[in-house]
């Protein structure tokens, strides 16, 4: 309330205008970006890349590693007659730090679309309230790291694979599974390796199964802001070393340096509505954890935005179950109502996932009555309490 | 009872009468105002005429947008429901109701309808009154229960309780062209029939006598003719006396003698009297008494003379006076001395149960009218008053004279606001029925009449009429005016009449009862002509 | 047969989930809810009559419109086909104003004591109930504050059109229920004349369609 809106105002039109001045030149460098990309030697590429991470050179951004070209362009090929499309999501009711009672709420939503001769669709959630040590903490005899925040996110990735996969033992034709988000879980690059095992252990277990199942898993980025392939490009354009850029003499300098502010999704723009691009790999460290199914992506036009798609190396691979995905996705695209186009397959997952304040308090209400029936008071922090009461 | 239902009672005051809202099925147009109806009150059975009609409707926006174009479907739905019909009743009799079921009581002795005290609540049930209603209220035929005529739309008999009737004065209204002369035949024929009184007819234009011709053509019977000797003929006209195949009885003479000042007052305007005549007789009356009409049409112009020197009369005066009552001893009729015993005789024949009719042939001017009606009916009435003064000291049976009903037309001429006082009719009209005698008045200007004579006219018996005052001139003195009034107004020129008054029980419409061959059957039927009379009438008058 | 189930119940109507997407049952029709007999007790249980005020689809989820999702091929019909999670998302729903019960031989025409049961299924009233239960017009009046958001008068015109279907064109009942109506809106002629045009069997009906103007 107290939020001055005045001052904030006039600064709010100084950014507007600022934007807008420098709009021609970042069109300007965008074209030339796009020139590179095109020009560039993907081999040559890939050959820096892995000289500089042989000789353990440090590139302080994610660059992406071309598979085959940089600008190539691939069209979506048709779906087949009969074909199902499952959406997942997850969202969650963190552990309370207020409360003394310690516990979280996972809700997987799930929407299995299934197109052909005999359309249908199911949509559910699957809800689960975790208390128990195994579900509190990653390690529950020693009780040190606890289940929340990043962590927490990583369990509910894992989580709704399972689901995903215990879905999927009874599906009887082609199907697509799609995840909203990342497959890539690079927010456990700074855990520690029993961390990141102990995590990562039913992910790669459910992906396994989809690979065994046939089922295509991705990971579909919407409204991606990953620079992997600018950041690529800036290797390309570089002749020193690539955090050395004080001492660069380049006549590039100036677009190496605009490519820093460039995002794949601009520098893709060029796809046209149903193509994506080719496969790229990731850097990120996490990876390394992934073993087989270590994580690629490609760009995509789905009509009206560029997204990114993650998938598993055995999916990238498979030039049949890759154009199935491919051509799912631009048809779930094709299916959305809005613009720009949304996979309804997530739209109606997410819907299921969502949990909403006042679910959220009934469950807090629920917890709070059993304990009570059981004799037991639930206690909250005086910060707590003070927020909820806002007294004046 | 397969009543027709009309519709409910829904508002009313006692005094204002009832007003019943249409069922949906009843048309205003099956209604007419002065129709007999019935309301069913819980307790009591209201006999009402309807005085007025409304049309209404539940929203009077409906009204400012009437619907146009609509299908049969939507007119039909609002019929009766938005748009829908009053009818405001006026209640003139109650009955008091019997339980249906309990034999004795509806077999007991009941007493008849009787005055409204009171009204129905609401809802309570309009319908058509039914024959047994008619029987109930105006009683069935026979007796002195003389039958008028019909209901409007039934053919069931509506009576007049001849008894009452002359019991009083009598009116008999309508304008010209309603039959008056018809009706009075009707109620004649019943008077005679059922001997409540004897009658005294004074016929000016011929028509109750003999056959006459109707304006349709056809020949309708006289009195003489249905009831035979008991009419006797009196005629001023000597050469009517001796035409065949029209029996006068007796040829009356009417002598200077006998004729009054207040005759000559009363004939002011005919004999064109100057203002000054009356002071003139006056005059002549002090020096001659009872023969200064005589002396008078004696007088010389020198008598006239010597007389106005010693009275101080006006020549001219006296001069024109003279010259005016010539006049009437011109009238081939007037003699200068005439007995009095053939009116006398007259009064005899009357008591021993005769009627009669005077005819006044070719005599009959307004003047030969007022004259000899006057005339007659003071020395009758005055027989009648010794007579009935004789009754009161010996209360004799054989003594009272019988009841007599007096009919005159043109009654105006008698009985309007500046002569009523004069005349006997009015001082017979002011005593009702003192001496037993009685008047049976025809008119076609009631207003013309004294307004207290009228509203000592018992019964009224009017056909159409259709100049306010004379509407307001009938209903002088009735009660439930308003209801009346509009009925009045809405009679067919021919055949229909209202009757209301002492000899009714409430004021009632009819269709007048044909004057034909089957009512000649219904009035010699029951009394009177023998078969000797009617083989000389056949005789007389070959088959008709 | 069932038609749906009821998700809002009170006193004076409800308001329920239609089984099949996009056909509530037709506006004005009689629906009935069947209620068991008491336990413990002699009567036999009741049947409770409604007269359909509305219907409207809508989603699952009253936070979400739906958009338009028609295309040059795709329009009509085949947009359930080409998304199927719409059968999911979107519900059809129809409210119905009490008029009615039956119960222990006796037919009342005025509001029941209880609310029909949350959950309870919802029946289209066979032909016979139909005729039995419009024998008597004393209902007409409960429909003059009807459940929902369509104006009373169309709700009135769409019931009598209705039942004089389902009673095979029976014109006497027509007319009946037509002068019955006329007293009911005595005092609002344009209401009344809204009514009659919507019900006149001459104008606004065709025998053959149901609800077509000729």
């Amino acid at each position: 309330m107290p939020l001055e809106l005045g001052p904030i105002s006039q600064q709010v039109d100084n950014m507007a205008q600022t934007i807008v001045d420098l709009l021609p030149a970042e069109e300007g460098f965008l074209a030339r970006a796009q020139d590179c990309l095109r020009s560039a030697d993907a081999d040559a590429l890939r050959q820096k890349l892995e000289w500089q991470h042989r000789q353990q050179i440090r590139i302080p951004w994610l660059v992406a590693t071309p598979r085959l070209s940089l600008s190539g362009t691939v069209p979506s090929p048709s779906p087949p007659s009969d074909f199902s499309v499952v959406g997942i999501d997850a969202s969650s009711i963190p552990p309370d730090r207020h409360s003394s009672i310690r516990y979280y709420v996972l809700n997987v939503g799930y929407a299995l679309l299934s197109y052909g001769r005999q359309p249908d669709a199911v949509l559910e959630a699957s809800s689960q309230l975790c208390f128990q040590d195994e579900q509190l903490y990653v390690f529950p005899q020693k009780r040190d790291v606890p289940i929340e925040g990043t962590l927490l996110s990583a369990r509910m990735e894992v989580e709704s694979l399972r689901v995903l996969q215990k879905m999927l033992r009874s599906i009887s034709r082609p199907t697509v599974a799609l995840r909203d988000g990342p497959l890539i879980l690079w927010t456990l690059q700074n855990e520690s390796k029993e961390v990141q095992h102990a995590l990562l252990h039913d992910l790669l277990e459910a992906m396994a199964f989809l690979r065994q199942t046939g089922v295509p898993l991705a990971g579909y980025i919407s409204y991606t802001g990953s620079r992997d392939v600018a950041n690529s490009l800036r290797v390309w354009l570089c002749q020193g070393r690539p955090n050395e850029c004080e001492r660069c003499e380049s006549d590039d300098r100036d677009l190496c340096l605009a490519l820093a502010r460039i995002r794949d999704r601009d520098l893709f723009a060029f796809l046209a509505e149903g193509d994506r691009s080719e496969l790229f790999g990731s850097s990120s460290q996490i990876l390394e954890e992934y073993g087989e199914h270590r994580v690629d992506f490609f760009y995509m036009n789905v009509g009206g935005e560029i997204v990114r798609v993650e998938v598993p190396r055995w999916v990238g691979s498979d030039v049949d179950l890759l154009g199935f995905l491919h051509a799912a996705i631009y048809d779930q695209c094709q299916r959305s109502p809005g613009f720009p186009p949304y996979p309804p397959a997530l739209l109606e997952a997410h819907e299921q996932a969502v949990i909403t304040a006042a679910e959220r308090r009934l469950v807090e209400q629920m917890v709070e009555q059993a304990l009570g029936q059981h004799g037991q008071r639930v206690v909250r922090s005086a910060k707590d309490d003070s927020k909820r009461r806002r007294g004046i | 009872m397969n009543q027709k239902m009309l519709g409910l009672v829904v508002d009313g005051t006692f005094s204002g009468g009832l007003t019943a809202r249409l069922n949906p099925g009843t048309t205003t147009e099956q209604l007419r105002i002065g129709n007999f109806v019935v309301v069913e009150g819980q307790r009591n059975r209201y006999f009402s005429l309807i005085s007025d009609i409304h049309l209404k409707a539940t929203d009077p926006r409906l009204l400012a947008d009437p619907p146009r174009d609509t299908s049969p479907f939507i007119a039909q739905t609002l019929v009766g429901t938005s748009t829908y019909a009053t009818v405001e009743v006026r209640p003139m009799l109650m009955l008091e109701k019997v339980d249906e079921s309990d034999v004795d009581a509806v077999l007991g002795e009941r007493t008849g309808p009787e005055p409204v005290r009171t009204i129905p609540m609401h809802f309570a049930e309009l319908r058509e009154a039914t024959e047994l209603d008619f029987a109930t209220v105006f009683g069935k035929e026979g007796g002195t229960n003389f039958a008028m005529g019909t209901p409007l739309a039934m053919d069931i008999p509506i009576c007049l309780k001849l008894g009452r009737f002359v019991e009083r004065s009598n009116g008999v209204f309508g304008q010209s062209g309603t039959g008056k002369s018809f009706l009075a035949r009707l109620i004649i024929s019943g008077v005679i029939k059922t001997k409540v009184a004897v009658n005294l007819i004074f016929d000016m234009h011929d028509e109750y006598s003999f056959d006459k011709q109707t304006e349709d053509g056809h020949w309708v019977k006289g009195l003489r003719q249905i009831f035979g000797s008991k009419v006797l003929i009196y005629s001023l006209d000597e050469e009517m006396g001796r035409r065949t195949g029209r029996n006068v009885d007796v040829t009356l003479k009417i002598g200077l003698n006998q004729i009054e000042e207040a005759d000559i007052v009363l004939l002011s305007e005919e004999l064109n009297l100057r203002q000054t005549a009356e002071a003139t007789i006056g005059l002549l009356r002090d020096a001659f008494r009872g023969k200064w009409l005589l002396e008078l049409l004696k007088m010389t112009p020198e008598d006239l003379g010597d007389f106005c020197q010693r009275s101080g009369a006006h020549p001219a005066s006296m001069a024109a006076l003279q010259r005016n009552l010539k006049r009437l001893q011109r009238q081939e009729y007037v003699v200068d001395e005439a007995s009095f015993s053939a009116l006398d005789d007259m009064v005899e024949a009357l008591d021993r149960g005769k009627h009669v009719i005077l005819q006044f042939g070719r005599h009959n001017t307004v003047l030969d009218y007022v004259l000899v009606s006057n005339l007659v009916t003071r020395r009758v009435r005055q027989r009648y008053e010794e007579k009935m003064r004789r009754y009161e000291e010996t209360k004799e049976v054989a003594d009272e004279p019988r009841p007599l009903m007096i009919t005159i037309e043109e009654a105006h001429k008698f009985l309007n606001p500046a002569v009523a006082r004069q005349t006997t009719f009015g001082t017979i009209a002011r005593e009702m029925r003192k001496y037993n005698v009685t008047l049976l008045v025809i008119d076609q200007r009631p207003s013309g009449i004294d307004a207290e004579v009228m509203s000592q006219l018992g019964t009224r018996v009017s056909g159409k009429l259709t100049e306010e005052r004379d509407i307001e001139a009938v209903l002088t003195g009735v009660s439930n005016r308003s209801a009346l009034r509009g009925a009045l107004a809405s009679l067919d020129t021919r055949q229909q009449i209202l009757i209301m008054g002492h000899a009714v029980p409430m004021p009632i419409m009819m269709r007048t009862r044909q004057y034909d061959e089957s009512f000649y059957r219904a009035m010699g039927a029951r009394v009177g002509i023998t078969r000797d009379a009617e083989t000389d009438i056949r005789d007389l008058f070959g088959d008709q | 047969m069932r038609i749906g189930e009821i998700v809002e119940t009170m006193s004076t109507g409800f308001v329920a989930e239609s089984f099949e997407l996009n056909r509530p049952p037709p506006l004005g029709s009689l629906v009935v809810v069947r209620l068991p007999a008491e336990a413990g007790e002699t009567s036999s249980g009741m049947d409770l009559y409604a007269v359909v005020t509305y219907g409207q689809t809508v989603g699952l989820d009253p936070s979400r419109r739906a958009v338009r999702r028609s295309t040059d091929t795709v329009f009509d019909q085949a947009i359930y086909q080409e998304h199927p999670e719409l059968n999911r998302t979107l519900r059809t729903e129809f409210g119905a104003t009490l008029v009615g019960f039956f119960a222990d031989g006796q037919l009342r025409q005025h509001l029941p004591s209880q609310p029909p049961p949350l959950h309870f299924s919802v029946q289209s009233a066979s032909p016979e109930e139909v005729q039995r239960f419009t024998d008597r017009l004393h209902y007409l009046r409960l429909l003059l504050a009807p459940y929902g958001q369509v104006s009373p008068l169309q709700v009135l015109a769409a019931n009598v059109r209705e039942v004089y279907q389902q009673r095979d064109y029976d014109r006497v009942w027509l007319d009946t229920a037509a002068r019955e109506i006329a007293t009911l809106l005595k005092n609002d002629h344009e209401a009344l004349l809204t009514v009659l045009y919507a019900i006149d069997p001459g104008e606004s009906y065709d025998r053959s369609g149901g609800g077509e103007p000729t």
